[in-house]
């Protein structure tokens, strides 16, 4: 099992252009990403080239990677993400029909708080999502995890585009004051 | 509702993921000069990092490593070097950040003295043209090897709206300030050309470069038609 620590010493070796730890950084961490990518695009020739450019990307990056500001793949996750996003909104949107997938995880996502070997930020994060009303809750992890646009959201929950933006903000506003800074 | 509030909201819909692609482009862009903007992002993305983790990992396929590996050798082996332009581009962020903490005279003063500082170009012929400016508009960085006269130009904050393209131009004062065209600029690849070679350094060296924004394709008319940037070269800092 890797740690978090061993993630760090293999990114700062990366940083070095240490193309070893690169091999080793991709082992460690490829499953994670894709994962994180493939989830998004729900398609996996799309996931796969855009794993690649994250890949090259972690290695341009790698020495702008600033411990501070959170875990190393936390903020790998993070450049995943954006190319993932990037890349479906480029796209047409797929309309709800089209991927009936993306109708079933919502009820298949576990309720944050089932699992108690979650990390103490998950569960702090856990505990202010259950703040939130169930169906703002949901919109949040669907477009954190699935990365469904607000037109997505608008169409699902049946609701204006305006609507759902505002019901956005406001639930990401009341996640920041519960999680403060 | 206030400013502070609103760069906030978008940021935490940036990391959430619900912008739309013109939106996102516009905040990657805009967060690459404003250090709130991008404080911001930091932040939401720490306080949501917990719901990557929650994510089921999947295995990517075999080979998929060897083909990052295969770029990385391409990029390294490309001529004018993918690395050099990718340090310069670390650099010109860093200056940013640099004048951004400053007040804005201040950050002149600093610019200029870290340029001093800095610039002392190990090999003189080496040029960079950084295509700036505020606000929601892409960013561009070129530069020149005047002694071979290779180029190189890469999109640093830039996303190609859908159906256009970005075309470099080169104005000199032989060609009576007319721009001229350099090329097309492909999406996320740097182009490395020869298309100086026919012009004498001298002239390049004093040249304005300029992008603009034209149907894909590029100009219909041979002349820049949409909104342009400009730059003119300047010694490649080390």
């Amino acid at each position: 099992m890797t740690t978090a620590g061993d993630v760090s010493a293999l990114l700062r070796r990366v940083a070095g252009r240490d193309r070893s730890a690169f091999a080793a950084l991709y082992d460690a961490t490829s499953a994670k990403l894709y994962g994180v990518v493939l989830r998004i695009l729900q398609r996996r020739d799309l996931a796969d080239d855009v794993l690649q450019e994250v890949y090259i990307r972690i290695w341009e990056r790698a020495v702008d990677y600033d411990a501070d500001k959170g875990t190393p793949i936390a903020w790998m996750a993070a450049i995943a993400r954006n190319r993932a996003l990037d890349e479906v909104r480029r796209k047409n949107p797929v309309s709800i029909e089209d991927a009936p997938e993306t109708l079933e995880i919502a009820g298949d996502d576990p309720s944050p708080l089932d699992n108690l070997s979650l990390s103490q930020d998950m569960q702090r994060l856990a505990r202010c999502l259950d703040g939130l009303e169930a169906d703002k809750r949901d919109m949040v992890l669907l477009a954190y995890r699935q990365g469904l646009s607000r037109e997505e959201l608008a169409e699902r929950y049946a609701r204006p585009v305006p609507t759902i933006k505002t019901w956005l903000r406001r639930s990401l506003a009341q996640l920041r004051d519960c999680l403060g800074p | 509702m206030n400013d502070r509030e609103d760069i906030d909201g978008l940021a935490a819909e940036y990391v959430l993921g619900t912008l739309d692609a013109g939106e996102r482009a516009e905040v990657a862009a805009r967060r690459q000069r404003e250090d709130d903007l991008d404080t911001a992002i930091g932040a939401w993305e720490r306080r949501l990092a917990p719901l990557a983790e929650a994510v089921p990992p999947a295995r990517p396929p075999a080979g998929l490593f060897q083909k990052i590996e295969a770029r990385l050798a391409n990029a390294a082996g490309s001529a004018t070097g993918t690395g050099q332009v990718i340090e310069l581009e670390r650099r010109v962020r860093r200056w940013r950040n640099l004048a951004a903490a400053a007040s804005a005279v201040a950050a002149c003063l600093l610019v200029v003295i870290g340029v001093r500082e800095m610039v002392r170009p190990q090999t003189p012929s080496s040029y960079v043209a950084v295509f700036q400016k505020d606000d929601v508009s892409p960013a561009f960085l070129l530069s020149v090897d005047l002694e071979t006269r290779m180029l190189s130009i890469r999109m640093v904050a830039a996303e190609r709206p859908p159906g256009k393209t970005y075309q470099l131009w080169i104005a000199t004062e032989q060609s009576g300030g007319v721009p001229q065209s350099l090329g097309l600029i492909e999406e996320r690849a740097d182009i490395t050309r020869t298309v100086l070679t026919a012009y004498d350094p001298t002239v390049v060296q004093k040249a304005t470069f300029g992008v603009s924004l034209e149907p894909a394709g590029g100009s219909p008319t041979g002349r820049p038609t949409g909104p342009a940037l400009h730059a003119k070269l300047i010694p490649s800092p080390r």
